[in-house]
């Protein structure tokens, strides 16, 4: 009799831990559903900015404007993408110093941000430093 | 009568299951970095040449349908963002804490995106432009 009592006393102090494995895998599945183990890519860039007014004082300064269909380079030069690569590349950015690191970019229309990404991307991967031609028009 | 042996169902033992569970929890917690804002749908636009960067504190979004976003919040347009980017990154003088990440949709066109990077340069950010790196 006294020995069955203290059975029965065992088994109730006992922590019940047949459902953890249940808890477990809820929550193994939640986090593999919801996890994103993919890094963030992409660049850094300290942008100055200059207004379409300000740029004649900068004639040297490589000026790449995007159009719709077109790139223009210091508004001669037209060019696709690996045309502008080839340009850039040429450029010796990552040779150059100070200000003369400095490359402009303009858009116009409604280029889409894959193409004026691409070119930010570029000149920054070639050792430049971008700069944003603006209207004031919308600065205002 | 032939008596037919019977046969046992065979026992995998499940005792260990428990703590390979625990284990794979604790290794999703370490690694999982959950969504810190909520915005449209993004399809980001793609470039070769591209390194892995930290996530910084500042997030702007622009999505598909132009809408544009700070830290999930919708913004009511350029000049409200700029206020909102220079109160964050207002007495941050070092590099690394004005970084503003740039998330912004492949499609988006030219006055979306530009007035919204002039905002962040306006406000003393260092954009972190967001893509998918691709092959040359």
């Amino acid at each position: 009799m006294r020995k069955k009592f203290h059975m029965r006393q065992l088994n109730q102090d006992a922590v019940p831990t047949t459902s953890l494995a249940d808890m477990m895998f809820l929550l193994l599945i939640f986090f593999i559903m919801t996890t994103t183990l993919t890094k963030t890519t992409g660049f850094i860039t300290d942008i100055p900015t200059g207004m379409k007014g300000q740029q004649n004082t900068q004639e040297k300064t490589p000026t790449i404007a995007l159009h719709d269909e077109k790139i223009t380079v210091n508004e001669t030069q037209a060019m696709d993408m690996d045309g502008l690569r080839k340009y850039v590349k040429g450029l010796r950015l990552d040779q150059r110093q100070g200000e003369a690191k400095v490359v402009m970019i303009a858009a116009e229309g409604r280029v889409p941000y894959q193409v004026y990404y691409e070119t930010l991307a570029l000149v920054q991967n070639a050792g430049g430093v971008v700069a944003i031609v603006s209207d004031e028009e919308e600065q205002k | 009568m032939i008596r037919r042996p019977k046969h046992e169902l065979p026992i995998i033992p499940t005792a260990n299951l428990v703590d390979i569970a625990i284990l794979l929890i604790i290794f999703y917690m370490a690694c999982s970095n959950f969504l810190s804002t909520s915005t449209g749908r993004i399809v980001p636009p793609k470039a070769p040449d591209l390194s892995k960067i930290e996530e910084p504190l500042v997030i702007v979004s622009i999505d598909q349908a132009g809408t544009l976003y700070l830290q999930g919040q919708v913004m009511s347009g350029v000049a409200a963002l700029e206020s909102a980017v220079g109160e964050l990154l207002r007495d941050k003088p070092d590099d690394e804490a004005r970084r503003v990440m740039f998330k912004c949709d492949a499609t988006v066109s030219r006055e979306v995106y530009q007035p919204a990077l002039n905002a962040i340069v306006q406000a003393g950010g260092l954009i972190l432009a967001v893509g998918e790196k691709t092959e040359q």
